[in-house]
């Protein structure tokens, strides 16, 4: 039987590694897809809660939003990470620090 | 246009002048000042043919006895409750006072030709001259305590740089030195003399004030003030009347200068250029012997009268001690300057005594030592000029070289060691008379004190013989010989009425007895009557 | 014009302010003069001191033996004490004018030819100056004036010494003359003072008169009680010690006469007016003014130093070579005399004997200066290296110098005191008296009388020494310079006049008829005192006769020594002559004793001045630098440290917190992270 529970664990190790990801890893890319892991996690959770609303299925429906606007998210991020690596030939987050001032 | 307001100012006047006048006239700046000085001499010689003598122009201790008085209103503050602050421009004229002023006035013109030998920024020399001379008159004619003040501190400004930017070798060390010196003196004085302003009121207008003539005057003593006659009050442990005149006194002592508070003096004389010099030894000393007489003895008269043993110790101490040190010295010039020390000697010894014949010796002693010691600096001045040594072993047999020079010199000394004819004979025999007559102080100080008589005589004659008499030879050779020329009009000039007036105090010593004995006279009376 | 006496004589005033007052014109006069006068500044002088002469007589013919009088006027006031100047006239003022208008009148003659004329114009310009102050100071009738006189003609006699102020003697001479001198003034002063406060007056008729008021004060247990006020007894012998100092100094007794031996280094002249008549006995004169100041005890003190000083200077006579040290000493021990002769109570016999040896002290000096003046030329004119005043180089000049011989022996035999001359009558009266005196006490006061006998035998000693070296025998040069060429004469009639003029003075006619008995000279019965005893005993027969016995032995002792060459009585290493020829070694112990450690004590005092009273300011300013600097340490490091502290935590607070901002985005996140696990965490619990 595979309770809530279940899935809120699955939900919080996706996060966690998520989080893991996005602290850890020298690649912009391998961060963005850190993000979506966490991003999936969240949805994951919608998507769990979503049996305590069976008559509108608000859960999957805002799951679906969501999926929709990561990707598109995702996209824009690619983008940047792209243009970024244009303009200093490399996607190292700890290297790209002008911005910070 | 009040006499002595003008005699005060006339020198601020030119001096003002030479300071907006171009530096290229710079050559016309010794006439200028020389001008300045000679008005003052003759405003001088009219205040003291004027001076009114009787014993209703004694003054000292009343207000309307004094003359050519000039009373302005001047700094006046309302303190809300403390009542009003007020500060007048109060000057005025005793026989204290009056031939201090011809003496100032005198000393300036002869200081003046002497300072034909500044060649260095002569604008700065001239006014600073000018400003010291204001001053000095300034205090012999205030009555009021913070004008005199006022005037007393001005004086040090322009010495200073006098001596810091136109003396000799050493002439920091010794400006500082002679600068902290009095400023140590005057510091405290301020302390006090505002105490007796917190302790004095005008019986007039209910107020504080700071007429040096109503703080003689027991009565205005404010019931239970710091100062007050009959309040006894103690200050760290000491009556506050001992330690207010215990401290004016070591700031005016340190001006006579009395030993221990001399050592400034040598090195001041030595390193200060001639005209300084001059004004010092003429004019300066005698400002702290007045000093003594109007504040010291005026304000505090029964301190004085209790302390007398003291002050007649440091007289005596004075004058022998500053008679040896001038027998072990070589430089001329500091020769002369210990043997101011022991001249002034006699004038506190004689102030000591609180006699007539004493108070009279004395004042008749910062007369004649005026002018003598300013005749003795511009001889020696004269000499240091051409051959710019002073050593009185690079000379000998002077007077072959420079007759009339040794003539002047000769006067000079006799006359300083106190030969019957000139004034310090008549000065110190009466010092000395007063203070036998004394007393206050003991017998035994009056002989003391004329053994001062007899080593003065030791280190004049011994100089005489060391660098006048003898077979001429002096150290610079014969390069020396051709420098050392004769006397220069200018220099007979100074020289001439110096000697004049030394031989004519000597033989009409009425010039000065005259003028001043009613004051002293009531000076005494007066200092009796407050012990009673 | 205000007097003590009815009788004011205005001719008498204005002849006395003349006789003192020419000289002084005539001083004034060449003073101003350029240099150049020459003669014509000798021949004004000379003028004016015979002007003083006759306004002298005039004075001395008005006044004297005519009672005592003064006119005074009032010179200033100081305090309520009124200063006067004035004249006072008795007899000794007149006397003692015209001694020394009469006794300077022929010094100055003799001065016109001895000095050169190129430095007449300054010797004269000092010389009037002299006779200036000492005719004031005879005549005044105060002590201030007194004492302004008293110290002028000390200064004239420094000024004089010191003539020829290129040698190196006359200026150490002077300057000693001066300071000794000095010595004696502030006793003088001292007295001044003293008298002045205990009687209020100056005035001498006042204090010194008949009746006057120290007549009139007395000493009882310790206190010296007068009308006016009263002082410890102290202070009166303080005023008699005083007053002995100053006639010490100025008539050179021991033991302030080194002076005058060494005031010989002045022009002969000078020696004969001012350093053997008139000067040196102003001393005697000032006794005289003051004698009724002194007690017993006080004229005996007077007494004996006299003695002493005649004693002391005669044996010192006896082996000195330079003739004119011979006749100083000689004026040392009669002026001794004249002291003792004040203690002894012999007040008229002291100023006969200062009358009588004015003149023939003056006329041996004159003849000393004509003598020397012979063997200075020679001395030029060989280009020799001897000392023109030294008495073993002469010899055999009688023939020479006729007028000079006879004059030196006439002034030699008054000194000695042989009979007929002026000094037999005042030394017998001096002499006799002091037997007289030592009569009546005990046995003990007798060696007073004796010694001074011994005294005159010694006298006669060193004058015969000196004639003899000097008059008898060959002439010294001579055996060392056999081909000289010796020209010596009296010289012109301005050297023989005075010479001539003074010896006739120095003979018994001018003072009395009588040439045996001194009672019967004017002069000293002017001096006696109203209620005189003329006493009439054996001293007054033996005393004479002994010492003209025992003087005409010691003259023929000293001829056979020197001019029969028998042996001396002690040889020139023994002690004594050792003693004698070194002034008894008094200069030498002031020299090196006192005068040493003054100018030790002097230094010394100089060192303490720089090093202790101007280390201690040194010190001051010491101290106060090392405070600025421990002032300035603390600023920069305590209170600006503190500063710099909080500086530096909060700039460390900042660098931490900038930390996070590294511009590192992973960072940031990390840092939110731990921020809300924090905020969990505490929530939790809390």
């Amino acid at each position: 039987m595979i309770t809530l529970t279940h899935y809120l664990l699955v939900s919080a190790a996706l996060f966690s590694i998520g989080l893991y990801v996005i602290l850890s890893k020298r690649n912009a890319i391998q961060i963005l897809i850190g993000i979506e892991l966490m991003l999936n996690a969240a949805i994951l959770n919608l998507v769990a809660f979503g049996k305590f609303d069976k008559i509108n299925n608000g859960g999957q429906s805002f799951a679906l939003f969501a999926i929709v606007l990561a990707a598109a998210t995702t996209a824009v991020a690619l983008a940047i990470v792209l243009n970024v690596y244009r303009r200093y030939k490399t996607i190292d987050p700890d290297k790209i620090n002008q911005l910070k001032d | 246009m009040n006499m002595l307001t003008l005699f005060i100012f006339i020198p601020a006047l030119f001096g003002l002048l030479i300071l907006v006048l171009p530096d290229n006239l710079k050559q016309t700046f010794k006439y200028i000042t020389l001008a300045a000085t000679l008005i003052q001499l003759a405003l001088g010689i009219y205040l003291y043919l004027n001076f009114k003598t009787g014993a209703e122009f004694a003054g000292i201790n009343h207000e309307q006895q004094f003359q050519f008085v000039q009373k302005l209103p001047w700094i006046s503050l309302n303190l809300g409750n403390a009542g009003r602050m007020q500060v007048d421009y109060f000057v005025g004229i005793d026989g204290i006072s009056v031939l201090m002023l011809v003496m100032t006035a005198v000393v300036m013109v002869i200081a003046v030709l002497a300072s034909w030998e500044i060649k260095r920024n002569l604008k700065g020399f001239f006014a600073l001259f000018l400003m010291l001379d204001m001053a000095v008159a300034g205090v012999f004619c205030a009555l009021d305590f913070f004008l005199f003040y006022l005037f007393y501190e001005l004086m040090l400004l322009p010495l200073y740089f006098l001596i810091g930017m136109w003396g000799g070798v050493r002439r920091e060390y010794a400006a500082i030195k002679f600068f902290l010196y009095t400023l140590f003196g005057s510091v405290f004085m301020l302390l006090i003399m505002v105490g007796l302003y917190l302790s004095v009121t005008d019986p007039g207008t209910g107020n504080h004030t700071f007429n040096l003539i109503s703080m003689m005057n027991p009565a205005n003593y404010s019931e239970g003030s710091v100062f007050s006659l009959t309040s006894h009050q103690m200050l760290f442990g000491i009556p506050a009347r001992v330690l207010g005149f215990t401290v004016i006194f070591i700031a005016f002592a340190i001006k006579v200068p009395v030993v221990p508070l001399h050592t400034w003096l040598p090195d001041a004389h030595v390193e200060a250029p001639t005209p300084v010099s001059i004004i010092l030894a003429g004019v300066l000393l005698k400002v702290g012997g007045y000093g003594i007489i109007r504040i010291c003895m005026g304000i505090f008269p029964e301190v004085a009268m209790s302390g007398a043993f003291w002050l007649g110790l440091l007289g005596v101490i004075s004058i022998i001690y500053g008679a040896l040190n001038a027998l072990a010295q070589r430089d001329l010039k500091r020769l002369i300057a210990y043997s101011s020390v022991s001249h002034m000697g006699f004038v506190l010894l004689g102030l000591a005594s609180l006699t007539a014949e004493g108070v009279s010796g004395a004042m008749m002693q910062m007369v004649s030592h005026g002018f003598l010691s300013s005749m003795l600096f511009f001889l020696v001045g004269i000499i240091y000029e051409r051959v710019h040594d002073r050593d009185i072993y690079n000379f000998r047999g002077l007077a072959t070289t420079m007759p009339q020079y040794t003539t002047f010199v000769m006067i000079a000394f006799f006359a300083s060691l106190g030969l019957p004819g000139f004034s310090a004979f008549v000065a110190e025999a009466f010092t000395l008379a007063g203070t036998f007559k004394s007393e206050l102080v003991p017998h035994w100080m009056a002989v003391c004190g004329s053994v001062g008589i007899l080593l003065s005589a030791a280190y004049f004659l011994w100089t005489l013989q060391r660098m006048f008499f003898g077979k001429e030879l002096l150290k610079g050779g014969e390069s020396w010989k051709q420098s050392l020329t004769g006397l220069k009009v200018r220099e007979k000039l100074a020289l001439f009425p110096l000697a004049v007036l030394a031989l004519a105090l000597g033989v009409m010593p009425s010039l000065v007895f005259g003028k001043i004995n009613d004051s002293v006279l009531a000076l005494i009376e007066f200092t009796k009557q407050v012990v009673r | 014009m205000t007097s003590t006496s009815p009788h004011i004589d205005t001719v008498v005033v204005t002849c006395t302010l003349l006789a003192a007052g020419l000289p002084l014109v005539a001083s004034a006069v060449n003073f101003l003069l350029p240099a150049k006068t020459g003669k014509a500044s000798g021949w004004l002088s000379v003028l004016a001191i015979l002007g003083s002469l006759a306004f002298a007589g005039i004075v001395f013919n008005k006044v004297w033996n005519a009672g005592e009088w003064s006119v005074q006027q009032e010179w200033f006031t100081i305090g309520n004490t009124k200063v006067y100047g004035g004249l006072l006239f008795n007899n000794l003022s007149a006397l003692m004018l015209l001694l020394v208008s009469a006794i300077a009148l022929p010094v100055h003659i003799y001065s016109t030819a001895y000095i050169k004329p190129a430095e007449q114009n300054r010797y004269f310009t000092y010389l009037s100056f002299f006779c200036f102050s000492m005719l004031a100071l005879v005549v005044v009738n105060n002590l201030v004036m007194l004492y302004a006189f008293w110290e002028l003609v000390g200064f004239s006699s420094y000024l004089l010494i010191g003539f020829w102020f290129t040698r190196d003697n006359a200026v150490k001479a002077n300057k000693k003359a001066f300071i000794i001198n000095r010595i004696g003034d502030i006793g003088l002063l001292s007295a001044i003072i003293i008298l002045f406060v205990q009687y209020h007056t100056f005035d001498l008729a006042a204090l010194f008169g008949h009746n006057g008021l120290v007549f009139n004060s007395s000493i009882h247990d310790g206190v010296w009680v007068a009308a006016t006020n009263q002082l410890p007894s102290v202070w009166q012998f303080t005023a008699f010690a005083g007053i002995f100092l100053a006639v010490a100094a100025k008539s050179a007794q021991f033991p302030l006469h080194t002076w005058l031996p060494d005031a010989m280094e002045g022009p002969t002249s000078v020696s004969a007016l001012i350093h053997a008549a008139t000067m040196v006995a102003a001393g005697v004169f000032l006794l005289c003014r003051v004698y009724p100041l002194f007690n017993t005890t006080e004229l005996d003190i007077l007494a004996i130093v006299g003695c002493f000083t005649a004693f002391m200077a005669a044996t010192i006579a006896l082996t000195q070579n330079d003739l004119k040290r011979i006749l100083a000493y000689s004026t040392i021990s009669q002026l001794g005399y004249m002291i003792m002769a004040m203690g002894i109570d012999a007040y008229a016999s002291s100023l006969f004997h200062l009358v009588t040896h004015a003149f023939f002290k003056s006329l041996l000096f004159l003849c000393a200066g004509v003598i020397i003046h012979e063997v200075q030329h020679i001395k030029d004119e060989h280009q020799l290296d001897i000392d023109p005043q030294n008495i073993l180089y002469m010899g055999g000049l009688r023939k020479k110098m006729p007028v000079t011989f006879i004059a030196t022996v006439v002034g030699c035999l008054a000194l000695v005191g042989l009979p007929l001359t002026s000094g037999y009558l005042s030394k017998d009266s001096i002499l006799i008296q002091a037997f007289e005196w030592a009569e009546a006490k005990a046995w003990y006061y007798k060696i007073l009388p004796v010694s001074i006998l011994l005294t005159s035998g010694l006298t006669a000693f060193y004058v015969a020494r000196l004639i003899f070296k000097v008059f008898f025998g060959e002439f010294k040069l001579k055996e060392i310079l056999p081909d000289i060429n010796l020209h010596v004469s009296d010289g012109s009639l301005a050297y023989r006049l005075p010479l001539i003029l003074l010896a006739l003075c120095s003979l018994f006619p001018l003072f009395s008829l009588n040439p045996f008995l001194y009672e019967h000279a004017w002069l000293f019965k002017g001096f006696l005192p109203v209620d005189h005893l003329a006493r009439e005993n054996v001293y007054h027969t033996i005393v004479p006769a002994v010492v003209n016995i025992m003087s005409v032995f010691v003259v023929y002792w000293a001829y056979a020594v020197y001019i029969q060459q028998r042996k001396l009585v002690f040889t020139q290493n023994s002690f004594l002559f050792r003693l004698s020829y070194h002034h008894w070694y008094i200069d030498t112990f002031y020299q090196q004793v006192i005068v040493k450690a003054v100018m030790a004590f002097s230094r010394a005092l100089f060192w303490f001045d720089r090093q202790v009273i101007d280390g201690l300011i040194h010190s001051f300013t010491s101290a106060g630098k090392f405070l600025a600097g421990l002032s300035a340490w603390a600023d920069r490091y305590l209170v600006d440290g503190f500063l710099l502290l909080i500086t530096q935590v909060v700039k460390g607070i900042g660098s931490f917190f900038r930390s996070f901002q590294g511009g590192k985005v992973q960072y940031y996140l990390y840092s939110m992270l731990i921020l809300i696990l924090t905020l969990f965490i505490i929530k939790i619990l809390i």
